[in-house]
């Protein structure tokens, strides 16, 4: 088990993960208030993906993850998820990101 | 494990955010599932009957748990109250933000000025 580090990357193969066995496959999230930590999983019990982040940006992020679970999980594995994640997109952040990093 | 409907389960669940704030942490699982045993789905497939699917959803603080189940129908309104009780509790994560705007107003001064300083 290995923290995954990008967030698309952990979006794109939790679905994977999720898509190849729904019925064995879990989301799990852990919030721990005083140490300020979120840390997400998703496993089939033989996969394990995780994603660690004490960023409230990474927090929004998640309440879209959320949105693609709920769907898959209660409509069913091969709903399209485009209409849940092409609602707002969250493309904007990266120019704040480089200007950031320029100093 | 105690099954609750959506707003009772909603309510603890902040009850849950709220007693650990000082320590320890509050776990979310989102799964699917036919809330049915083995043998009963057995016996529905062969019975030829299509099994219901539902998203199980449990909660715990390591000490009590909760569980709700969201289907077709009721899963927005669920995921809209939940996003909301998260916003409000998830209160102790860093805000890059606000740095961020600190950081790009000192960087476009800097910026600004050796831009001036180059021309000259």
């Amino acid at each position: 088990m290995v923290y995954i580090s990008a967030w698309d990357e952990f979006v794109e193969r939790s679905i994977q993960l999720y898509r190849a066995d729904p019925e064995s496959t879990r989301y799990v999230m852990k919030y721990r208030h005083c140490d300020g930590k979120l840390v997400l999983k998703v496993t089939d019990n033989r996969e394990c993906l995780k994603f660690k982040t004490d960023q409230a940006q990474e927090a929004k992020k998640m309440e879209k993850l959320n949105n693609i679970f709920f769907a898959l999980m209660a409509r069913g594995p091969d709903v399209d998820i485009s209409e849940v994640t092409g609602k707002d997109q969250m493309d904007a952040q990266p120019t704040k990101k480089g200007r950031g990093r320029k100093q | 494990m105690v099954v609750l409907q959506l707003d009772p389960f909603l309510n603890e669940l902040t009850s849950m955010f709220e007693r650990s704030t000082a320590k320890g942490s509050v776990w979310v699982t989102l799964k699917r599932s036919s809330l049915k045993s083995k043998v009963q789905r057995n016996k529905l497939a062969s019975a030829g009957e299509t099994i219901e699917y539902r998203c199980l959803i449990r909660a715990t603080d390591g000490k009590k748990t909760i569980s709700t189940s969201v289907g077709q129908k009721d899963h927005q309104r669920f995921q809209s109250s939940y996003a909301t009780i998260l916003k409000a509790h998830m209160t102790s994560l860093k805000k890059r933000e606000r740095k961020d705007k600190k950081k790009s107003a000192e960087t476009d001064k800097r910026e600004g000025s050796s831009k001036k300083a180059k021309k000259v």
